[in-house]
């Protein structure tokens, strides 16, 4: 089933002398159950077609189709709402409120949506606990290392049960050994609890856990490749492909 | 809501400091505005159960228009209307009872002033239905007998039969209780009733009343009868009793308005505060704010807890501020209370709490904080859920902050003008325009003041004052914001106390002038009217008969009424009065404003009326007496001492007599000859007086001192209040520093990981303090001056002469307070800066 279709998606920043087309003409279909990565240079735009798929931000021309419904026409409330039960965020530097512990950043979204607090609480140990934290949920995010963090970030996406997950470089800010504790889940997010996940990222070994890897440059597609076979290789060749582009 | 409040809460305790001092604004405002607010009832209550006459329970009372007395004779003119059924005229006043005749100046316990009822016996009863407890009631052959209420027999241990002694025109008279009335014959009022003429000789009131009751049909319409009493009695005459303590209770409502004015000031500098908290608020919380409406928060519910946020520190501030501000009152009404009872013989109660009070306190505390986090809140609204993922963009506030600070110089130069034109009202509006306009400019002002300032300060903190420079003008805005509350209270303290030291020099000038005399016979209470009761031509004629006086003269009291507002009429001897004693004159000329008392009818008011009115030289004013209308002419602007506070005209007392039928003598000024022999005429006028105990014997230089020093002990009060108001000012500076420090713990921290010792850390965030209260004071001071201007053309304007003064004290103490509260306000941020744990800032996100 057709999760995401992306059509001749533009965006463009700022208008004469300054104008910068940050995406151009994109188009992209994104099966349910995929873990896609995207990669690329910097500023070639990969930031902004997530935003856009996850209706953070406006196309300036084209569509975004989420379920078979264009998002890109939508009233801010129904995006709203479309966001908090269709979608989970992972960000590069966590974003978790400061003031709330674990459990309570993790259960945000099911509160936002009017669910019970009880209800929400147990939902979010869930899963913190699948996340191997369930001995951290009492702690607020300054006595949590950054792995964990975002571990509970991962949680807290997670947790209204969405269809797509996105996540902008969530390895970004980790060290490559929490770096491989991310993807991991992030992998187990698609093979396990069958959801689809598009991840921006940099690091070659941490696109190698994906299914399929899209190139982007200059805010074009430029290579979109399946991936089949052994983690070690395809980060290889990953690496080897990114050096050429 | 459940997320808000949590959210919301959670914040709070995150940042106690922050919302300590935030809520501590709040609190201070609704302080100042209820407990403010809570006194002022106080004393009107107080005033009013001094000073309100009996009501009877009749169908119509009638006085004159003017509340002056009237002739007897005006009874005649009611005799063929067919709705009454009956009528009585009588003669009532309230008068004091000094202690040598039994009274005190507590009015709760014992008796301060009997309200006197002459009473036409036999029509009386047949209005009033008088309730004798013991005795009897007055007869037709009674003189100086008399019936009092119970209430007074109480206070006074007076039982039938004994002897009631209570000033009087010729001194003192002499009464027999015959009767005491039972006490729901008099409701609850310490009351005396006598028969008519007594009560006039009394009063020096010959054949004269100043009420009429009356009983109607019961088949009459009440209304058609009162319009047709009145319609006969002619223009002169109104339905309802005789109001007295009118021009008090007026200046106790400007007092009110004045602490109306205080509070708001207060809780709009609070405001300002709680906008810079919300503000800071804003920015540091861009990227949570930024993900809870990534992550699905809508709009409203964004808005919603910063909303929530400012409503927690609004209840919670409105809650202590009206603790606080009622034992505030507690406390004043105890401090202030002695000298009340002293000064206007007026003994005040607890607070009182009025609905609008109380109302009015909570509407505004709450309502001005969560309105100063509206517009940040809105901003939050606007936040989008890219800020999450972007690191915040700081820039783009200068442009902004230039264009504003050229509006704000233009209204700035607008309202110097506005100024100089030299209308009060204009001039009123261009200080309000002038703050604004400095606001406004405030920004941008900044930088060049933390310059010239950070140059003064790098000479002892050579390289902190160069950081906590630059530190300060990094956030333009804030630190504007701050100054800005800071200049509000110290200007108004710069002006204030300027306008108090020039009001008291200048009224130690009034009062050398128009109390100049050797001695004073002084009424029960300072201020004219009201229970004071006068003398007849016998004092003044012993006075001048006594050996050693030169020369004595007198003012006599009445009152009137014109362009719908009370007026107190003074008269005076147009000869004697100017050459011992004299009006401070702003207006018109002494040497043929005086002569023109004399001729024809003429008055001289005083600034207060002649600003209210807008009467000025030369001007005619129809005054209303018990004559009906009469027309004044206008030669003089002039007050003395005693009434500068109430609205006065100043007449002959030649016309005094004959338009207002008053011709006691209330107040009386005695000079002694060169060579005569001080404690011999001292006391021989001290033999005199003895026999008219309505009035102290004073030697004026002891009054004069004594008032100096009541008046030093009040302002003392007063500037206690004003420089309370310059709190505000260190609450908002402790904020925003401790704001500065918390927004850069980590800059700290890294500042503190690179090898700057503690001390060094300390030292910068005094040195920006210090900055920020140059900057306030600076401002402040600019708008003392401004505001000092205004407030003297507003004094010359209701007609004090008052000398120009530079508000020298008030500049000074303005830099000390400054000094001061830039210290104190970044004791505690300093600790906190220094006490950072290098790697915890580190790791702060
Ligand atoms: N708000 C904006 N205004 C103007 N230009 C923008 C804005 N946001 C992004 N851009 C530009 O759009 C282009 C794509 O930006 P984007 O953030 O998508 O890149 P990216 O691939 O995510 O880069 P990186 O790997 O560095 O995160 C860049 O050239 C960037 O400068
Ligand atoms: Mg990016």
């Amino acid at each position: 089933m057709t999760m995401i279709e992306v059509k001749d998606l533009s965006k463009v920043y700022g208008s004469g002398e300054t104008k910068v087309i940050a995406l151009d003409s994109v188009n992209l279909t994104i099966e349910q159950g995929q873990f896609v990565a995207v990669m690329g240079p910097s500023g070639c735009g990969k930031s902004t077609l997530l935003h856009l798929i996850g209706g953070l931000d406006r196309p300036t021309t084209g569509t975004v189709t989420v379920e078979g419904k264009d998002i890109s026409k939508m009233s801010d409330t129904t995006l709203t709402e479309l966001r908090r039960r269709k979608m989970g965020f992972i960000f590069q530097f966590y974003n978790l409120i400061p003031v709330l512990d674990a459990v309570e950043n993790t259960a945000l979204p099911l509160i936002l949506d009017g669910v019970k607090p009880e209800t929400a609480r147990i939902k979010a140990k869930e899963w913190l606990t699948r996340n191997k934290l369930e001995d951290r949920g009492s702690h607020r995010p300054d006595e949590l290392s950054g792995g964990q963090q975002q571990r509970v970030a991962i949680s807290r996406a997670m947790v209204a049960d969405p269809v797509i997950v996105l996540a902008d470089e969530p390895t970004g800010n980790l060290d490559s050994r929490s770096g491989d504790e991310i993807a991991s889940v992030l992998r187990k997010i698609v093979s396990d609890w069958g959801r689809t996940v598009l991840m921006v990222t940099h690091d070659p070994r941490i696109a190698a856990y994906a299914d399929r890897i899209i190139f982007l440059k200059d805010g074009r597609i430029v290579d979109d490749a399946l991936l089949s076979g052994d983690n070690g290789d395809n980060a290889k060749r990953l690496k080897e492909k990114v050096e050429a582009l | 809501m459940r997320i808000q409040i949590l959210l919301a809460w959670r914040y709070l305790l995150g940042r106690k400091q922050r919302m300590a001092l935030t809520t501590l604004a709040v609190v201070f405002g609704v302080t100042l505005l209820f407990g403010m607010n809570a006194m002022i009832p106080a004393m009107m209550e107080a005033f009013r159960h001094n000073m309100v006459t009996a009501a009877g329970k009749v169908d119509i009372s009638i006085s004159g228009d003017s509340n002056n007395p009237f002739d007897e004779a005006s009874l005649d003119a009611l005799k063929d209307i067919g709705g009454i059924s009956h009528s009585t005229g009588l003669l009532q006043k309230n008068v004091l009872l000094p202690e040598s005749l039994g009274g005190t100046t507590d009015p709760i316990a014992g008796a301060s002033a009997v309200t006197v009822t002459g009473l036409d016996i036999p029509t009386a009863q047949s209005v009033r239905n008088f309730q004798i407890k013991e005795g009897r009631f007055l007869e037709a052959a009674d003189g100086s007998e008399t019936v009092i209420s119970q209430l007074l027999a109480d206070k006074m241990s007076l039982t039938v039969g004994d002897t009631l002694s209570i000033p009087s025109s010729d001194g003192i008279e002499k009464l027999t209780v015959v009767g005491i009335l039972s006490l729901s014959a008099s409701a609850g009022l310490d009351e005396i009733f006598v028969p008519l003429a007594t009560s006039q000789r009394i009063l020096n009131l010959p054949d004269k009343i100043n009420t009429i009751d009356i009983l109607i049909r019961s088949d009459a319409d009440r209304l058609t009868v009162e319009n047709e009493i009145l319609s006969k009695l002619g223009p002169n005459f109104k339905s309802g009793p005789v109001e007295v303590g009118n021009e008090l209770a007026s200046a106790l409502i400007m007092g009110e308005s004045m602490m109306w004015l205080f509070g708001i000031m207060a809780l709009a500098m609070a405001s300002f505060i709680i906008f810079n908290t919300f503000r800071t608020v804003i920015a540091e919380r861009r990227r949570d704010l930024g993900m809870l409406r990534a992550i699905g928060a809508s709009k409203r519910t964004v808005m919603g807890l910063i909303l929530t946020e400012s409503l927690i520190q609004g209840v919670v501030g409105t809650a202590l501020g009206l603790m606080f501000g009622y034992l505030m009152c507690l406390g004043l009404l105890a401090s202030f209370g002695p000298m009340l009872q002293s000064f206007m013989r007026v003994s005040v109660g607890g607070p009182v709490i009025t609905t609008a009070n109380l109302v009015g306190s909570i509407l505004l505390g709450i309502g001005f904080t969560v309105g100063s986090g509206y517009f940040p809140a809105r901003s939050a609204m606007k936040i989008t859920p890219l800020e999450a993922l972007r690191p915040s963009l700081g820039a783009a506030e200068f442009r902004k902050n230039k264009r504003r600070a050229l509006w704000g110089l233009a209204m700035v130069a607008a309202s110097v003008f506005g100024l100089v034109i030299g209308e009060l009202n204009v001039a009123a509006l261009s200080t309000l325009v002038f703050l604004a306009g400095l606001i406004m400019i405030a920004p941008v002002m900044v930088k060049p003041v933390a310059d010239t300032f950070g140059k003064l300060i790098s000479l002892v903190y050579a390289r902190e004052g160069r950081l906590a420079q630059g530190n300060l003008a990094r956030q333009p805005g804030r630190a504007a914001i701050t100054a800005s509350s800071m200049m509000i209270g110290l200007a108004i303290c710069i002006a204030m106390i300027g306008m108090i030291t020039s009001i008291l020099n200048g009224f130690i000038g009034y009062l050398d002038k128009s109390l100049g005399t050797d001695y004073l016979l002084m009424p029960s209470s300072l201020v004219l009217g009201g229970g004071n009761l006068g003398a007849n031509q016998g004092l003044i004629d012993r006075i001048r008969n006594t050996d050693g006086v030169e020369a004595a003269t007198s003012l006599r009291l009445a009152a009137s009424q014109t362009k719908g507002a009370a007026l107190q009429m003074i008269g005076i001897d147009p000869e004697v009065y100017p050459q011992i004693s004299g009006l401070a004159f702003s207006n018109g000329d002494p040497a043929t404003a005086y002569p023109a008392l004399a001729n024809g009818r003429s008055i001289i008011v005083n600034g207060m009326f002649a600003t209210s009115a807008a009467i000025k030289t030369g001007d005619v004013l129809t005054l209303k007496t018990p004559q009906g209308d009469q027309v004044y002419n206008v030669v003089g602007v002039a007050f003395d001492y005693l009434n500068a506070k109430i609205a006065t005209g100043y007449i002959s007392q030649a016309n005094l007599a004959t338009d207002f039928n008053a011709s006691s003598d209330v107040l009386l000024l005695v000079n002694r000859k060169t060579n005569s022999n001080n404690s011999a005429v001292l006391s021989a006028l001290k033999a005199i007086a003895k026999d008219f105990p309505a009035f102290s014997l004073i030697d004026s230089t002891e009054f004069k001192n004594e008032q100096i020093n009541m008046f030093k002990q009040a302002m003392s009060t007063l500037y206690v209040l004003v420089v309370m108001l310059a709190l505000p000012g260190l609450i908002a500076m402790a904020n925003t520093m401790s704001i500065n420090i918390i927004e850069r713990t980590r800059e700290i921290g890294m500042l503190r990981a690179v090898g700057t010792t503690q001390t060094q850390v300390k030292r910068m965030v005094f040195a920006e303090s210090l900055l920020l209260s140059a900057l306030g004071t600076t401002m402040g001071i600019l708008v003392g001056l401004f505001l000092s201007y205004l407030l003297l053309k507003a004094l010359i304007f209701i007609g004090f002469t008052v000398d120009f003064f530079f508000p020298a004290t008030g500049i000074l103490m303005s830099v000390a307070v400054g000094l001061t509260f830039g210290i104190i306000a970044a004791m505690v941020p300093a600790r906190t800066a220094a006490r950072t744990v290098i790697v915890e800032a580190l790791r702060y996100e």
